[in-house]
């Protein structure tokens, strides 16, 4: 056999391997200097994002590295972005948590660093076995952070449930793999995507292989049926660490359910079209109407992704450009959205503890106008309102899917996202309409302040960014097919 | 500059609602009224440039949308029509913001409603300066958003919301059909600039499309369209309702929105359409009966009222009924004078009608007031002024504009024309009539508040009087000032391209050369009109308790405002109410309190509650709810997909 | 030939049998036992294709590491598992449908295998010929180079997967004496040793 001697090209995935190196460097200092240091280690982690977030976009064309296991484009630098965004934001909003809940340990932004490492070379995998190996990485560091209060049986609760579920779903996606490689002989994305467009009638086989490939992403996208554990994970797991879990392996999973749909089975859309239809409207459907009996407002976020996460699924089902364009958008709102509204809740406490029902929010106008308005904003928001952000996002999914001749689909999707409104619109009643009995603690911390307002004003004036951020999704979309 | 008059607002807006707290309410009125006094200075500046000068132009600001070939930009269209109606706005509504100082000095959240005012005003701008359609509808639904704000601003009062609710879901009956109308052109323009269309439509005259279940003349169902988004706007019949009940925000609010812009936005969107309901006849027909219709109705009505607020909210109505036929007959020119000069006076009677209120501590009723005119000079003259103007007595501005719509409606020589001659004759006799019940009722007779409110009614403060001095003039001069440019000798000049009259439609030139009689009838009704009003609340007082007592059916006809209310009730709230329970029972019980023992009920609610049983929180049954779920996959696949 | 089919199909055979038995024997142990005992069969495959190494590594990390310590965990945590199984039989027949669903589909998946023409082509990375390159040279030229990424991404997961045992379970508690090689090291004698004169016959 020839074997290859060359080093191989590095640059275009400078800025994981960025990460990977302060990871490192952050533990030895962590492990060093003790607890102290998670506060420093805390601000050098969101420095390190934010360097990373400018080596993507210097490199900024298309390219691949380590003999064609990871590649990157304009799609993969845009989601790119976005982890970077949720993943420094959910650290920033776990400072005061930690240090008010005395959770804090060092490992918590050195294990988020590498969580988010591992969602970067998901986003980027050019080969089955580069998407597990990246997936994996994720996951296991988001399955220790979901424990990381391990004195906390729900913590701990969280963190177990989401490792064994994660555990199946990671097996089925190997099962998948597997089968895919033996009906064709290659992990590559490149070849694969040369099998199928020389022979666009695809064995049993390897569709079966690719509904288990399917089962194991839905999982990490939570799309029901494969959503059980979002909604104990999510109020399980500490605050700030939910705040996580909701965007940044979201967005890495979508990118990645993307990614493998559209490039190596690209050109077996029809057989893949109907699953992915199947999971959207189950998700949808499901997400509204499972949150409209939830009393915590972290299971109703929980219900209100894996809804979200349905929407995003019709523009991936529609499977043409439009719809991956619509898909970036959806995920670019969808963290404003959901970053403000986490900052929300970790901004609702009572004698200084942290609460989380619903009922908690009531009268919320009078004793906080500007959270109130703020959180407004978001439910508005998610409920899909315009001129905010979220409007748009469900607008040009559903445009993508009208193209795509799917109507039944959209209509169904906008149903959903009018019986989702209700219980979006059910916390606005609560802190516009009813009394407060037992009102909030008045004082909000300055940063998460800082974070509310920010995300508020960022999807209150989406729409006058809307053009830019067109723009951009369109060119990772078409980087993505249109090449 | 023509930006800045347009982002000012909105910059007060900003500052008033985001730093409320910290600049206080001193700062909060300082800023927007700042604000919106240098925008009305600007305006001027503008209106003399575009409109006299004759230099209309287009300024782009920013792509906004662009997908295939749907282009929507923020630019914004100066030309004359704009230039009217944004100094009509921000006149106005300088004035509204700086006698909310004096009327709100009582309420606790004043930075939040200057900034909903001034938050209104920028989204009336955009609208009047929209470039396309699509922004034109962000500023069409930025008026709807913050006149919902602004007429629950009592959010207190149960009644201020349900007002609020149902401004915003008629007009939402009228945004559909706006929307569909947008849609609409789209498809049949390829675009939704207004320049494309209006090029177009010459050539796309005639053009058929298939609409519901017919073939239809596409410029007619797209006008038409267009024109129920106009009827909720500006509360035409059938879609009026919600004008009254919109009383319940504070005085200033429907001074500004309800009376001066908002409610107008119809009627520019009909005047800016001009080039395409132009080559739809049709439509036009329709415009004008729905007009003459409205005029006619909402002044029986106004006959009838009580609350002080609610008889010039039926006013404006009619007021717009008469700018709507004047629309329908092509003269444009004439609805748009109108519209100004309306917008002075009826800004000028609801400030007044607020200075009452004031005066008599939030008083409203008209039954409880009376003999105050001597308490209240000033306001007193206001309302006079205000009065003379709108019943269209000679050399105040109603005079001008109001004439000349009924002359044009003569002068179309058509059927619809002709009716709508003689629902605006009977109309402005009514309106005569109503306006001085109301004068006489306020101000004259024996005082019937409590002896402590009389007392303690006074003069309203400077901020107050100030505005309504300013609109006073307004309401006297802008007629005469006006007429030559608007609709006399200088007005093909004057609008240029901004509206479009076919040749054989140019009623405005025949109304200036109809019979003698026809120019004088409107001001024999209307003096007929003062006459009524004065025998029936001044010589004789008891006449009116017989006219009730005689013609109960009618009276009680008029009182339930025709029973549209009550119908409506009947036939759309009730049965959404049945339909919303119908569908939602299930929601609202599994949440309230468990059974229903409906079927639908049953069913969402076994959802909802399969839902919660599936979330058990084993893990078991959690893995084999997937492992269901990959197997059903699987087997739907080699079932259908193979 | 004969030998090789046969040898496969025993080895087979009794890989599933064991892997049957994991899942229905009572005694945990005896699970355990069993899961051993189908690791020993999966490597025997391994050697059947000529795989030695893979084998080896199958048996050293498998049944040496991962079992052994599954033995430990089942025979210290005292678990009951008649318990765990209480809900085995309400699930059985529902259990038993998806299973059997499931087998029904992959038959037919792998009754109708085709192998798509290209597949021979596609192989990125064909075995080399085992008398040519022994099977650790061969691993190791794939994983050292071609595939270089992928090993560097387990060394992560590793390590993470070590920084999340450490934080899950290390716990510094109080009150347990240590050794401290520092405090050792720096105590000087003198403050330590006290010499004491004992008189004789009387005692300290």
């Amino acid at each position: 056999m020839d074997t290859v001697t060359t080093l191989p090209v590095m640059m275009p995935a400078a800025a994981e391997i960025f990460l990977t190196v302060v990871g490192m460097v952050l533990l030895m200092a962590g492990v060093f200097r003790g607890e102290k240091m998670l506060k420093p280690l805390a601000w050098a982690t969101v420095a390190a994002f934010i360097l990373a977030a400018g080596l993507v976009i210097m490199y900024g064309g298309t390219g691949a590295a380590f003999f064609g296991l990871f590649v990157t484009e304009a799609f993969a630098q845009f989601a790119k972005i976005l982890i970077l965004l949720g993943s420094g934001f959910a650290i920033l909003l776990s400072l005061g948590y930690l240090k008010s809940e005395k959770a804090g340990r060092f490992e918590y932004p050195v294990l988020i660093l590498f969580a988010t490492v591992g969602m970067m070379l998901m986003v980027s995998a050019n080969d089955l076995m580069a998407l597990y190996m990246g997936l994996e990485m994720q996951s296991l560091a988001l399955y220790v952070i979901a424990a990381i209060r391990r004195d906390t049986l729900r913590s701990t609760e969280a963190g177990l449930k989401y490792f064994v579920l994660g555990a199946l779903s990671s097996g089925m996606l190997l099962y998948g793999c597997s089968l895919i490689y033996g009906f064709t002989g290659t992990t590559s994305f490149e070849v694969l995507a040369q099998v199928f467009a020389a022979d666009s009638t695809p064995s049993t086989g390897l569709i079966v292989g690719l509904v288990f490939l399917i089962t194991g992403l839905a999982f990490k996208v939570s799309a029901v049926p494969f959503h059980m554990w979002t909604p104990d994970v999510y109020e399980g797991a500490p605050t700030p660490v939910t705040a996580l879990f909701a965007v940044a392996p979201k967005v890495a999973a979508l990118a990645l359910f993307v990614r493998v749909m559209s490039e190596p089975f690209g050109d077996l859309l029809a057989s893949w079209q109907q699953i992915l239809v199947f999971l959207s409207i189950a998700s949808m459907v499901f997400g509204a109407l499972a949150a409209m009996v939830q009393t915590n407002i972290k299971r109703l976020m929980a219900y209100s992704s894996i809804g979200h996460m349905g929407y995003a699924l019709v523009g991936l089902a529609a499977g043409n450009e439009a719809g991956i364009t619509g898909v970036m958008i959806y995920l670019a709102t969808y963290i404003f959205m959901n970053i403000g509204a986490f900052a929300c809740i970790l901004a609702m406490r009572r004698d200084g503890r942290l609460v989380e029902e619903l009922s908690d929010l009531t009268g919320l106008s009078k004793t906080h106008p500007m959270m109130a308005l703020a959180l407004m904003i978001f439910m508005f928001s998610m409920a899909g309102i315009p001129p905010l952000a979220g409007f748009f996002g469900k607008w040009y999914v559903f445009l993508a899917a009208v193209e795509a001749g799917l109507f039944g689909l959209a209509v169904i999707g906008v149903l959903a996202s009018v019986v989702g409104a209700f219980y979006y619109l059910r916390i606005v009643k609560l802190m516009y309409f009813d009394d407060a009995e037992n009102p909030l603690d008045s004082k909000v911390a300055g940063d998460l302040r800082l974070i509310l307002y920010g995300s508020a004003a960022v999807t209150l004036l989406f729409f006058l960014v809307i053009s830019p951020i067109y723009d951009s999704a369109r060119a990772a979309a078409a980087s993505l097919i249109g090449a | 500059m023509y930006t800045a008059i347009i982002f000012l607002p909105l910059l007060g807006a900003l500052i008033a609602g985001f730093l409320g707290p910290w600049i206080k309410d001193l700062g909060a009125q300082l800023v927007t009224c700042g604000a919106l006094l240098l925008s009305a200075v600007l305006a001027v500046v503008a209106f003399v440039e575009v409109a006299i000068g004759g230099q209309p132009r287009t300024i782009e600001l920013a792509s906004w949308i662009t997908s295939g070939s749907f282009d929507a930009s923020w630019s914004l269209r100066w030309d004359t029509l704009t230039a009217v109606m944004v100094l009509v706005v921000t006149v106005v509504s300088s004035m509204v913001h700086v006698y909310s100082i004096g009327y709100m000095s009582h309420d606790d959240s004043k930075p939040r409603f200057m900034a909903y005012l001034s938050l209104f005003t920028f989204a009336m701008l955009m609208l009047v300066s929209a470039d396309n359609l699509v922004q034109m509808f962000f500023g069409w639904e930025g008026v709807g958003v913050a006149s919902y704000l602004l007429i629950g601003f009592w959010y207190h009062k149960p009644s201020a919301n349900a007002a609020a609710i149902k401004a915003f879901v008629v007009n939402r009956v009228g945004d559909f059909g706006f929307a569909l109308g947008i849609l609409g052109i789209y498809l049949l323009f390829d675009s939704v600039s207004l320049d494309v269309i209006f090029a177009a439509a010459p050539e796309k005259a005639g053009t058929v499309m298939s609409f519901l279940w017919m073939e239809a003349d596409a410029l007619t169902v797209l006008s038409i369209l267009l024109f129920i988004g106009a009827m909720g706007k500006s509360a035409q019949l059938g879609l009026h309702t919600w004008l009254p009940d919109a009383m319940e925000g504070p005085t200033p609010v429907s001074a500004l929105i309800h009376a001066a812009t908002m409610v107008t936005a119809g009627v520019f969107l009909v005047a800016r359409m001009s080039p395409m309901f132009e080559y739809a006849p049709t439509a036009l027909a329709v415009v004008t009966v729905v007009g003459a219709a409205t005029a006619f109705f909402a002044a029986t009505v106004g006959t009838c009222q009580n609350d002080i607020k609610r008889v010039i909210a039926y006013s404006t109505c009619s007021q717009l009924g008469y700018m709507f036929f004047a629309l329908g007959v092509s003269a444009y020119s004439a609805a748009i004078f109108h519209l100004m000069t309306h917008a002075f006076f009826k800004a000028l009677l609801f400030l007044s009608a607020g200075s009452v209120i004031h005066a008599l501590h939030d008083e409203q009723d008209m039954r409880n007031m009376g003999g105050i005119w001597r308490k209240i000079p000033f306001t007193y003259a206001m309302m006079w002024i205000g009065s003379l103007a709108l019943a269209g007595i000679p050399f105040f501005a109603g005079y001008y504009s109001k004439d000349l719509i009924i002359e044009a409606a003569w002068a179309s020589h058509s059927g619809v024309g002709h009716f709508a001659f003689w629902m605006g004759i009977t109309a402005a006799l009514l309106t005569a009539f109503y306006s001085w019940r109301l004068l006489f009722m306020t101000f004259h007779g024996k005082p019937r508040m409590d002896q402590h409110t009389l007392e303690h009614a006074h003069e309203s403060p400077p901020s107050m009087t100030v505005p309504l001095a300013v609109l006073a003039l307004g309401a006297v001069i802008s007629g005469f000032v006006g007429y030559d440019v608007f609709v006399g000798t200088q007005m093909d000049a004057f609008w240029g391209a901004s509206i479009k009259v076919l040749p054989e439609n140019n009623t405005i030139e025949a109304a200036h050369h109809v019979a003698l009689w026809v120019k004088i009838l409107p001001i024999g009704v209307a003096a007929a009109g003062i006459s009524l009003a004065y025998i029936a609340y001044i010589l004789k007082p008891e006449l009116p308790a017989m006219f009730v007592a005689r013609f109960r059916p009618l009276y009680l006809f008029l009182l339930n405002k025709w029973y549209f209310d009550e119908l409506y009730d009947w036939l759309f709230v009730k049965r959404a109410w049945q339909i919303g329970r119908w569908f939602w029972q299930g929601g609202d019980r599994a949440i309230i309190d468990g059974f229903g023992p409906d079927g639908i009920s049953m069913v969402a609610r076994w959802c909802a509650g399969q839902a919660g049983r599936l979330q058990t929180g084993y893990l078991y049954h959690y893995a084999f709810a997937m492992l269901i779920g990959v197997v059903a996959l699987v087997s739907w696949y080699l079932a259908f997909g193979g | 030939m004969v030998v090789q089919a046969l040898v496969f199909y025993g080895l087979a055979f009794v890989a599933v049998a064991s892997g049957v038995m994991v899942v229905v024997s009572r005694n945990p142990v005896h699970s355990v036992l069993f899961l051993i005992l189908a690791f020993f069969n999966a490597a025997g495959l391994f050697v059947l294709m000529g795989a030695e190494f893979l084998a080896m590594i199958l048996i050293v990390v498998y049944v040496g590491a991962v079992a052994v310590l599954f033995l430990f965990v089942v025979m210290m945590l005292d678990i009951n598992f008649v318990e765990l199984r209480q809900g085995f039989l309400r699930y059985l027949p529902i259990g038993t449908l998806i299973g059997l669903v499931l087998l029904a589909e992959l038959i037919l998946v792998v009754g109708g295998w085709t192998v798509a023409p290209e597949v021979p082509q596609a192989l990125g990375t064909p075995i080399p010929p085992p008398n040519e390159v022994s099977n650790i040279d061969a691993l190791g030229r794939l994983i050292y180079t071609r595939y270089v990424l992928l090993f560097q991404i387990s060394g992560l997961v590793l390590l993470i997967a070590m920084i999340g045992a450490i934080v899950l379970t290390l716990r510094s508690r109080v009150g347990v004496k240590k050794q401290s090689i520092e405090t050792q090291n720096a105590r000087d004698p003198a403050d330590v040793i006290k010499v004491i004169k004992v008189t004789r016959g009387g005692g300290v």
